[in-house]
């Protein structure tokens, strides 16, 4: 029995499906890394256009207060198990945008990321080398981060 | 039939097995040319060469969480993607695959298999529609409702090109269409077979008439609402359609499993195979056309034509082949 | 210029003056002046107001409006000051809006950041800002915004609560047997990015397009106010990341205006090279959009790999991508120890975009389906291009000759050859053509400008490894500036004003062009059928980074 899930495990982590949001600068890095000269398909990783068919949200750098819960509300719509990557500074804690008012600061504190990809913004190869982290965490079939708390679930979206 | 043939049948060749092995297949094959197209390198690290890409991703959407929207019909959702995939593989047994099943006739040789290939064909975007409607969703509606008026105007070229080889030949046995071939009638037939890849195209839902499904204006169309499992069953459906009707244009155009030399299943794989070349090749370089364009260019175009082009037929009957 | 003079003195203003070489900057004594004046200045030929920008004097207990009214045909341009006091019952001002309908989100957003009522507007509501703001105008200087920062989940939640609301009307308003909807077109949209537009149709038929914007409002202009003068580069540069370099060089430009230094030609000729790089690799971005929009994803793919070697470029340059920081108040960041290498990726990446454009032309731009869906469809006129003030490519599409590297040189683009490139018909295939002949303008600018530092360096005028920049002093005067550059997606508009010894910016208002290209969308997309929204809007070459800032 085990080893059935290991299989199940195994190919999930080997086919890794992005659903397609973007909320912040860094999801021109993402395009990048889509494009010809990194290619991320290489990997296995496509791009989808509903979340309902998605393994992994992306928070592409920054979150405003206003997209915060359309960000929410598409990752309630993924099928489990989801996981949650952030890309770039303003994910983690604001960034260039730390002093702004309209930003959301402590976003994983809302929605806990699985896989943090620093850089501001990160560089293709940055983010495919955090996704290929994610991979390991889920080849080892570990819970994501984000079904194990987070802010969100007080929150109404 | 014996019990063990019929099995072998259902569940091995032209069956489950088969079309999941084509599945695979077709989706990788489409991923890796339509990557050369774009430069980049497509599947490359999961498998040899990347081939065992697919195989992950349909392992991967089966243990995946299996969503039935809260304002969906849950009848409707759920059992659309069960029937639709078996629908899409009816017509398998119309087709002659092999000489080596039933002395190359199709499984169920009957003398009205191009009536009932086309009518199983139709049968499936009504389906289709289905889904939409059940979805309960703004966008899979929109998308369920461009599907059906798309099919009923791509319907009626469709069936008339259909008939091109029937009519020329006297017969709708597709055993009897398939030996009468020569090259001269593939001349003859040229025109319908023109008409017939365009209606396929539509019918199909391939570029450039991708309307039904179109990402960009309503998300993803019927499937917007479907996860796990339910989308794999409609993705088998869609590539085993592809198969069905590609597979039904070289049998009825292109001489099916008839080649250079000997005759045998692989003459067929590798045209259909470049069927499946030239829609990529139209993917990677055409734009989509709107519903209203694809309208208009199917009743003022199409269809005419394909009335024109059975006059062609009758007249090359008579006065080229001299019957 | 005399003659504006001449209306203007009309009136009875504080001071009229000449600004650079062609504005005339003038303050008005009498708030209710205003809109006499604006129907003067409409009879001669100012048609267009570019923003509308107030300035919270605190300590004067004034708000200042600032309106920018441009001339699209004579270059002839007016700033023109109100005072208002600064109390929230009596801020209010007759609306320009019915005289100039491209102030009308200027507006909308003076209103909503500053509580600047103006009078007479055909609609005013908050706008951008979200819904936890309304009513407390946060780009005053007194708006306490640590309190407010504590109750973050009581924000979100309101903000939830107000697309709720709005979902319940919508299901109230509209019957469920007929087939007249509204759809969310947005932000998780696969091709919308953070902008939501509720399209009501009937149907496949498109009634009416009501955009919400504000999904990625960073409040960049009040940011500025917290940084200094060389941190704001941070905040000005991530308007938009497509096109990096431009609008730090306008930034630049005002804080040096102000200081009152002039940077060295090698300074100046290295902005045009970034400048026009990163215009490169921005519209090949929308080039390869456009074609995206209809479901073709190869040209955005061909586009993306031809714009990783101008990012080469870029990267080589500032050892960043796309958030490089190259351009900073006093010329250019960094030296060019070895400028050889640095042209020789240059001239990589130019060879790189001369293999693909016959290709392009070929097989993408004369595409007979993409010519059926986008010829004829969506035009813009000429006196649509006054009316709504649309900059940059979109404009020059409709054949409108309008460049602010022309028109207001700056950098070294006095120096150097070009002329206006156009198209006719202004519709949404030339707003394609226009992006391809402007890369190719950009290549000639390139190309032009490395010879210029090539002279200068051979005749010892230009030192690369140490002329880079020039010192600037610390602390600035009191003082004010306007500055223009063309980005690539239109005119940007920098409003900086700093106050006397000062380390960092007092206002900084940024006026970019996708505001009015978001604004004309309702207008465009109407009548259209749901095909269309993504076409037409993908061919506006929106960037909501710069919509919403």
């Amino acid at each position: 029995m085990l080893k059935v899930l290991d299989f199940f495990n195994y190919a999930r982590s080997k086919s890794p499906w992005i659903v397609h949001f973007c909320s912040g600068c860094c999801s021109l890095e993402m395009l990048a890394a889509m494009g010809p000269r990194y290619d991320w398909e290489r990997y296995g990783y496509i791009m989808t256009p509903t979340p309902r068919q998605a393994d992994i949200i992306f928070i592409t750098g920054l979150v405003s207060k206003k997209i915060l819960p359309a960000l929410l509300r598409t990752y309630e719509q993924m099928p489990e198990p989801r996981y949650v990557v952030a890309i770039g500074a303003c994910a983690y804690d604001g960034g260039p945008y730390n002093d702004s008012q309209s930003v959301i600061k402590n976003m994983t504190e809302i929605l806990p990321a699985d896989v943090f990809v620093a850089g501001c913004p990160p560089k293709p190869e940055a983010i495919i080398a955090g996704l290929e982290e994610l991979k390991e965490k889920i080849k080892r079939g570990e819970p994501s981060a984000s079904s194990q708390g987070g802010l969100w679930k007080k929150m109404k979206f | 039939m014996s019990v063990g043939a019929a099995l072998f049948y259902i569940f091995v060749f032209p069956g489950l097995l088969f079309l999941l092995l084509w599945t695979f297949f077709i989706f990788y094959f489409a991923r890796k040319t339509l990557a050369y197209v774009h430069k980049r390198v497509g599947p490359h690290f999961n498998g040899p060469g990347g081939s065992l890409q697919t195989v992950w991703d349909v392992f991967k959407l089966l243990t995946k969480e299996s969503i039935t929207p809260k304002s969906a019909d849950p009848y409707l959702f759920n059992i659309i993607p069960i029937i639709t995939p078996l629908v899409a593989a009816l017509p398998v047994i119309l087709i002659p695959w092999t000489p080596l099943i039933n002395h190359g006739h199709g499984i169920l040789d009957t003398n009205y298999g191009v009536l009932g290939l086309v009518v199983l064909i139709g049968v499936e975007p009504f389906l289709l529609f289905l889904t939409g409607f059940g979805s309960h969703n703004k966008y899979s509606f929109l998308g369920g409702m461009r599907i059906l008026s798309q099919m009923i105007s791509m319907e009626a070229p469709f069936f008339l090109a259909a008939l091109s080889p029937a009519l020329l030949f006297g017969t709708m046995n597709l055993y009897d269409i398939m030996y009468s071939n020569t090259y001269l009638t593939t001349l003859i037939l040229l025109p319908g077979a023109v008409i017939f890849i365009i209606t396929m195209l539509g019918i199909l839902e391939q570029p450039p008439f991708h309307i039904p499904d179109a990402e960009q204006e309503i998300v993803y169309g019927f499937y917007t609402e479907y996860a796990g499992t339910n989308y794999v069953l409609l993705k088998f459906a869609e590539f085993t359609e592809i198969l069905v009707v590609s597979a039904a244009a070289v049998t009825l155009f292109f001489g099916g499993f008839r080649g250079w030399g000997f005759d045998s299943f692989l003459w067929l794989f590798i045209k259909i195979v470049l069927l499946g070349i030239l829609m990529v090749a139209i993917r990677a370089s055409n734009p989509r056309l709107r519903l209203d364009q694809m309208l208009k260019f199917t009743w003022s175009w199409l269809t005419p034509l394909a009335i024109l082009n059975l006059v062609w037929i009758i007249f090359a009957k008579l006065y080229i082949l001299g019957v | 210029m005399e003659k504006l003079k001449n209306i203007l003195n009309k009136y009875e203003t504080e001071y009229v003056e000449d600004y650079k070489s062609n504005w005339v900057k003038a303050k008005l004594k009498n708030k209710e002046d205003l809109l006499n004046l604006i129907k003067d200045l409409k009879e001669a030929g100012v048609k267009t107001c570019s923003t509308v920008s107030p300035t919270d004097f605190i300590d004067d207990n004034k708000i200042e409006v600032n309106y920018f009214l441009e001339n699209l045909k004579d270059k002839k341009n007016v700033w023109l000051k109100v005072d208002l006091p600064r109390e929230l019952e009596n801020c209010e001002i007759d609306s320009i809006t019915p005289l100039m309908p491209s102030a009308k989100w200027h507006e909308l957003e003076a209103y909503s950041t500053y509580g600047v009522k103006f009078k007479g507007h055909p609609n005013l509501r908050y706008f951008l800002i979200s819904r936890d703001y309304y009513g407390k105008f946060p780009f005053r200087k007194d708006f306490d915004w640590k309190a407010h920062e504590k109750n973050l989940i009581e924000n979100v939640n309101s903000i939830s609560e107000e697309f709720f609301e709005e979902y319940e009307e919508n299901e109230e308003t509209f019957d469920k047997e007929g087939s007249r909807t509204v759809l969310n077109w947005g932000p998780t949209h696969p091709a919308s990015g953070p902008i939501r537009l509720k399209v009501y149709v009937n149907g496949e038929n498109i009634e009416k397009v009501d955009a919400d914007i504000g999904y990625v409002w960073r409040a960049l202009e009040n940011l500025a106010e917290r940084k200094d003068f060389i941190g704001t580069i941070v905040a000005v540069e991530r308007i938009c990341f497509m096109d990096n370099p431009n609008p730090m060089i306008c930034y630049s430009q005002a804080v040096e205006e102000i200081a009152g230094k002039e940077i060295t030609p090698f300074a100046k000729f290295m902005r045009v090279i970034l400048g026009e790089t990163g215009r490169i690799a921005s519209h090949l971005i929308s080039m390869g959009g456009f074609f995206g929009t209809m479901g073709l994803q190869t040209f955005l793919m061909w586009c993306l790999d031809v714009r990783e070697y101008f990012l080469d470029v870029l990267e080589d340059y500032s050892g960043a991508r796309i958030a490089t920081a190259c351009v900073e108040p006093g010329g250019v960041r960094y030296p060019l120890n070895d400028y050889k290498a640095w042209f020789e990726t240059l001239n990589k990446a130019i060879n790189e975009w001369e293999r693909v454009k016959d290709d392009i032309n070929d097989i993408f731009l004369k595409n007979p389906l993409m010519v059926s869906r986008a010829k004829d469809n969506g035009i813009f006129t000429k006196d649509d291009v006054e009316e709504f003030y649309l900059a940059g490519p979109i404009a020059r599409a409709s054949g409108f000759k309008t460049d602010v590297r022309i028109d207001e040189p700056y950098a070294g683009y006095g120096e150097l050859e070009m002329d206006y490139v156009t198209c006719e018909n202004g519709d949404a295939r030339d707003r394609l053509f226009i992006i391809v002949k402007e890369v190719n303008q950009s290549i000639d600018l390139i190309k032009q400008a490395m010879k210029k530092i090539e002279e200068g360096v051979e005749a010892g005028e230009m030192n690369p490894a140490k002329d880079h920049l020039v010192r600037m002093p610390r602390r600035m005067p009191a003082g004010e500036a306007v500055t223009r550059v063309e980005w690539a997606r239109g005119e940007m508009l920098m409003h900086l004003v700093t106050m006397d010894k000062s380390t960092s910016p007092y206002r900084l208002k940024l006026r970019a062009p996708s505001v009015n290209h978001t604004m004309v969308l309702d207008r465009l997309i109407s009548g259209k059928t749901l095909s269309d929204i993504p076409l037409l809007y993908g061919s506006m070459h929106i960037c909501q980074g710069d919509l919403d800032r």
